[in-house]
């Protein structure tokens, strides 16, 4: 029994743990082949994803497009998150209705909003594509901002209402505060999706708008080369950082809990 | 309507005890009896409706200044929402509050001067010990070098002058509670409201809390707010102690008025324990009452002037008041009731002895000193209480 | 509350709302309400030929078409000066009656050789104005609205008299994608569920180290990029593969499998991206069962596989419906795995719909299909709620 669980998980961790652990060595091959086994290495990849005008155009987007709609999204989100904090009739529809960009198919986002950014004389923009990319990562930041709200103990603010705080400085000192780690990792998760969004890009970018995602898209269908994994292992490293800093920020949210310990 | 009589009818009660109870009561609270200075704060009328639901029923309290009054009562009847209408945190729909005779019911909670001190606390995650208790001064706009006075001399009160610059998460329930305390009371508010505020510590540092807090409430004179659910907590503490009951005060009076001269069923069965009899009230005076119980028998007691002859009427009487001796031995005298009873059940509880007793229909339970004697289990026994500690109680 | 703090905090609440809300409603729902309006609409006609329409709506279809229908017929090809209209015309009733395309162009042509007050005979341009069915096609093109793409979709279309019927195998497969990709969906589920429960089991009964490595094995691909993924399992699958290579070092095959661009190893790529959102779920309710519920049931006389059966799988129900709920939807709406993991025949109605939106530019056919995706997904979304809902009631 011990044993068997003991291989079943070592399978699943392989499982889950496969593609990101091979897709990384193949950044460093010298061959033209994206396969194993790797020969030599080299880091003439990550050279061609400099010097290549379509990789570093669609890197250069990526960050341009990912920086726009994560500024955008984590304004709206935190907005939207404010005004849902207290329940009121409709809030829950409301809420369930701001989510659903999770929830809709992308391609089907993607046919109306090219016919819809054509009539707005959005598409082939970028800000067309920041748009889009703000309308999927919107719902990260209101559940990461709406649970680091519901996390502050509403009697920390009563209690600075009642030590002397009008609303605007009990917001300033300790609503904001209190809530800013959910910001923070809202934001960060906003900007991993768009880094990762392709579908709607497809459908509402041109040319000029490539990100890397895209670009990766068309490369793994048209040209596969191992430019691919030394984008990949750009993106993995990135995440690495990002998935660092969301636990850095959840630790820095626990930390900030009133513990409710006795003695 | 009928809610202003149970208020009158309680405050009256409140007066008449209020006289023979005067060696235990604080000076605030002779000074409120006799009227020589203006109540502090006033409720009146008020009201509060959640949806269609009543939470507050046209309440009237008033309570001075210096004065430690409790709201005590079981969760749901009204007490938090008191304090919370108080701090203004909740507005009322009908009636006035009043602090020092000017209405407050209409500011915002920044603008009423009470430092309030939660359940839990309520401290700032994000801001260290020091921070905390600076941070009424700052919205004051008090100045750098007396906030750091101020807090200064809040933290030695509370005597944690050590833990100042430690955020709250490292400290621990009771450091948490005293520096609540020490950022309600830096401000010098004119109130002083609590929300239940020892309910998450254990046993041990509950009571020296207590006693903490009594101090600090005579040693500055506060006036203080403070809402419990712990009968033990309330007569530790207070100077009176208004009990609550499904939005209303079902009576208010110093703990030992309370205790000992319960005003309705609710307030007897609330505080303490006791034994409840039903009959009639047969004849009501200055020297005493006598109910006859449905049982049949008669029983004196105390002095009461409601209910009159001829009503439905229930006799208390406290177990600790009950004793009982063997078979027999008892005399019933105008002043001593005694009745028959078989010990049902006997309970060992270390500093005490828990009798159960069959008498009749009736249970009885009677608390004895544990050296008195040992009864066994179908011991036929007399049960003897005195008039003067039975209280008759309207149904 | 007083009635004046009521309206603070109403308008409060709407200058938090209300950006938010203008733009979703702009760039989310106008777009979602485009689709679900360009899936049965069908304007061609009724926008470039107004006047004809308005003829043929006064005329008897069993009789020859009225001179008035050939003026109005004539007004409303001269009014047409943009070519790319004329030709949406010609397409639009080309489908529904073969010949127009010559007919159309033949009658132009010859009005715009005609002096603009000479009098007017279609029949004279062209002899088949006279057969009445040129008109009826026209009629039944007339119609601002059409359930054409509809019932395209699902491989259906409506015979000359407008009975629905259903389109051969031959003309048009749909269905058959409709049903692979909820099979797929289905068989990527239950790989989820299979591997994911027991996972799910480790994870809440693992302690320390052993717990944080299989938490961060879930975590870690839930955070990477779809496309690294995707890419990784390109490089996994292919024929010379590691994946191949092992199993033929192994000498379990002669022959690579191939895995790229089958059925197999989409359901494998898309497994492996969705099985975090399988085990989640689960993992959270399975803490919230006391562990001790397990010894319970041991001491009353359950074998820990019915101690199993009856105490931990109900309780957990919860967690594998949410899981389960959130794959399926999740599946059915996939597009770039199958885009590249898989073959021309593994494509998914997400693929059809972005065929007939980039490849074609067919609308109608796009937004039909997206229609017929939309429902399910949120059908589905309503029961995950429901059941994520119950499922935090429970907790708390």
């Amino acid at each position: 029994m011990k044993a068997a669980k003991i291989v079943f998980g070592l399978l699943a961790v392989t499982f889950l743990m496969a593609p990101l652990v091979t897709i990384l060595p193949l950044a460093f091959t010298s061959s033209d082949l994206l396969s194993y086994p790797i020969r030599s290495f080299s880091l003439r990849w990550f050279e061609e994803l400099m010097i290549s005008d379509a990789w570093r155009m669609s890197i250069v987007n990526s960050l341009v497009i990912g920086a726009g709609a994560t500024l955008l999204a984590t304004v709206l989100g935190t907005l939207v998150s404010l005004g849902l904090r207290r329940s009121f009739a409709f809030s829950g529809i409301l809420k369930s209705a701001l989510l659903l960009p999770m929830v809709v198919p992308a391609v089907i986002l993607g046919v109306g909003m090219q016919i819809t950014f054509i009539q707005l004389g959005l598409v082939n923009t970028h800000v067309g594509v920041i748009i889009a990319h703000t309308v999927v990562a919107l719902p990260f930041v209101i559940v990461s901002v709406s649970g680091s709200l519901a996390g502050i103990d509403m009697r920390v603010e009563r209690a600075a209402m009642s030590l002397g705080a009008n609303p605007l400085r009990v917001f300033g000192h300790v609503t904001l505060p209190l809530m800013l780690p959910g910001v923070l990792s809202g934001a960060v998760l906003a900007f991993a999706t768009s880094l990762d969004e392709v579908v709607l890009t497809l459908f509402v970018a041109g040319p000029n708008q490539r990100t890397l995602a895209r670009q990766m898209f068309s490369s793994i269908r048209e040209n596969i080369s191992p430019a691919i994994a030394a984008a990949a292992f750009v993106i993995i490293v990135g995440t690495v950082v990002v998935a660092g800093l969301v636990l850095l920020f959840r630790a820095a949210a626990q930390r900030q809990k009133p513990s409710t310990v006795t003695v | 309507m009928t809610a202003s009589m149970a208020t009158s009818r309680a405050s009256g009660r409140g007066s008449t005890t209020g006289r023979d109870g005067s060696m235990a009561a604080s000076s605030a609270r002779v000074a409120a009896m006799n009227g020589a200075s203006a109540p502090f704060i006033a409720l009146e009328q008020v009201e509060m409706m959640f949806g269609t639901h009543r939470v507050v029923d046209q309440l009237d309290l008033t309570i001075t200044r210096g004065e430690f009054v409790s709201l005590l009562g079981p969760s749901g009847s009204g007490k938090t929402t008191i304090l919370m209408l108080l701090a203004g945190f909740l507005q009322p729909t009908a009636g006035s509050i009043c602090l020092g005779g000017k209405r407050i019911d209409h500011l915002p909670p920044h603008r009423r001067d009470m430092g309030v001190v939660f359940q839990n606390y309520a401290l700032f995650p994000h801001m260290s010990v020091a921070d905390n208790v600076a941070f009424p001064l700052r919205m004051r706009r008090v100045g750098r070098e007396e906030i750091e006075q101020r807090v200064t001399r809040a933290l030695d009160m509370v005597q944690l002058q050590h833990l100042r610059d430690r955020r709250p998460a490292m400290l621990s329930g009771g450091q948490q509670q005293r520096i609540a305390l020490a950022r309600a009371l830096v401000f010098e508010p004119s109130v002083v409201l609590m929300d239940e505020p020892l309910g998450a510590l254990d046993k041990q540092l509950r009571e020296q809390m207590q006693l903490d807090i009594r101090d600090l409430h005579r040693r500055l004179g506060l006036t203080i707010v403070f809402v419990t659910h712990d009968q033990g907590e309330a007569l530790t503490m207070s100077d009176r102690i208004a009990v609550f009951n499904r939005g209303r005060i079902e009576q208010i009076g110093s703990p030992t008025e309370i205790y000992d001269r319960p005003a309705s069923r609710f307030v007897a069965e609330f505080i303490g324990e006791t034994n409840l009899m039903a009959g009639k009230v047969t004849t009501t005076g200055p020297d005493g009452s006598l109910i006859r119980l449905d049982s049949g028998e008669d029983m004196a007691a105390s002095a009461a002037d409601w209910p009159a002859a001829g009503n439905e009427a229930l006799l208390s009487v406290r177990p600790e008041n009950v004793t009982v001796q063997p078979v027999g031995t008892a005399r019933r005298t105008e002043r001593v009731n005694i009745m028959q009873a078989k010990v049902a059940d006997s309970v060992y509880q270390g500093d005490h002895l828990r009798l159960h007793l069959d008498c009749g229909q009736r249970r009885m339970i009677a608390r004895l000193d544990r050296q008195v004697a040992d009864y066994a289990v179908g011991t036929q026994v007399d049960v003897v209480f005195q008039a003067d500690n039975c209280r008759v109680i309207p149904t | 509350m007083s009635a004046p703090q009521e309206i603070k905090t109403a308008s409060a609440r709407a200058m938090l709302l209300g950006p938010a809300l203008v733009f979703m409603a702009m760039v989310f729902f106008l777009p979602i309400w485009t689709v679900l309006v360009q899936s049965v609409s069908d304007p061609a006609i009724s926008n470039a030929l107004p006047a004809t329409v308005a003829a043929v709506a006064e005329w008897d279809p069993h009789t020859a078409p009225t001179i008035a229908m050939q003026e109005a017929l004539a007004e409303d090809l001269r009014a047409i000066d943009d070519p790319q209209i004329l030709g949406d015309v010609v397409r639009r009733l080309n489908s529904q009656q073969a010949g127009f395309r010559t007919l159309i162009s033949r009658t132009s042509g010859a009005l715009n050789r005609l002096a603009d007050d000479a009098s007017i005979d279609l029949v004279a341009i062209d002899p088949r104005w006279d057969d009445p069915i040129y008109s009826q096609a026209i009629a039944a093109t007339m119609s601002p609205t059409t359930d054409r793409f509809l019932l395209a979709a699902v491989d259906m279309a409506r015979d000359a008299a407008g009975n629905i019927g259903t389109v051969g195998p031959d003309v048009s497969a749909n269905r058959d994608t409709f049903l692979r990709t909820f099979a797929i969906a289905a068989t990527v589920s239950l790989v989820c569920l299979l591997i994911g429960y027991p996972y799910a089991m480790l994870m809440a009964s693992s302690r320390g180290w052993v717990r944080g490595v299989l938490i961060a094995s879930v975590l870690l691909p839930l955070w990477t990029s779809l496309l690294v993924r995707t890419a990784a399992w390109y490089v996994l699958l292919q024929d010379k593969g590691l994946i191949n290579s092992a199993l033929q070092w192994v000498g379990l095959i002669d022959e690579p499998l191939g895995l790229l661009f089958s059925r197999t190893g989409v359901v494998i790529a898309m497994s492996h991206v969705l099985l975090p959102f399988m085990v989640l779920p689960i993992y959270s309710v399975l803490l919230t069962i006391p562990p001790n519920l397990g010894p319970a049931a041991a001491s009353l006389g359950a074998n820990p596989i019915r101690s199993f059966l009856h105490v931990q799988l109900p309780l957990s129900s919860l967690g594998i419906a949410s899981g389960s709920l959130l794959v399926f939807m999740s599946a059915i709406g996939y597009y770039i795995t199958p885009a590249l993991i898989g073959g021309p025949t593994d494509q998914m109605i997400s693929s059809l719909i972005a065929f007939f939106a980039m490849g074609s530019a067919n609308w109608g056919m796009a937004a039909a299909f997206g229609v017929l995706l939309l429902i399910p997904t949120l059908l589905l979304y309503v029961a995950y709620d429901r059941v994520t809902s119950r499922t935090n009631g429970r907790s708390t």
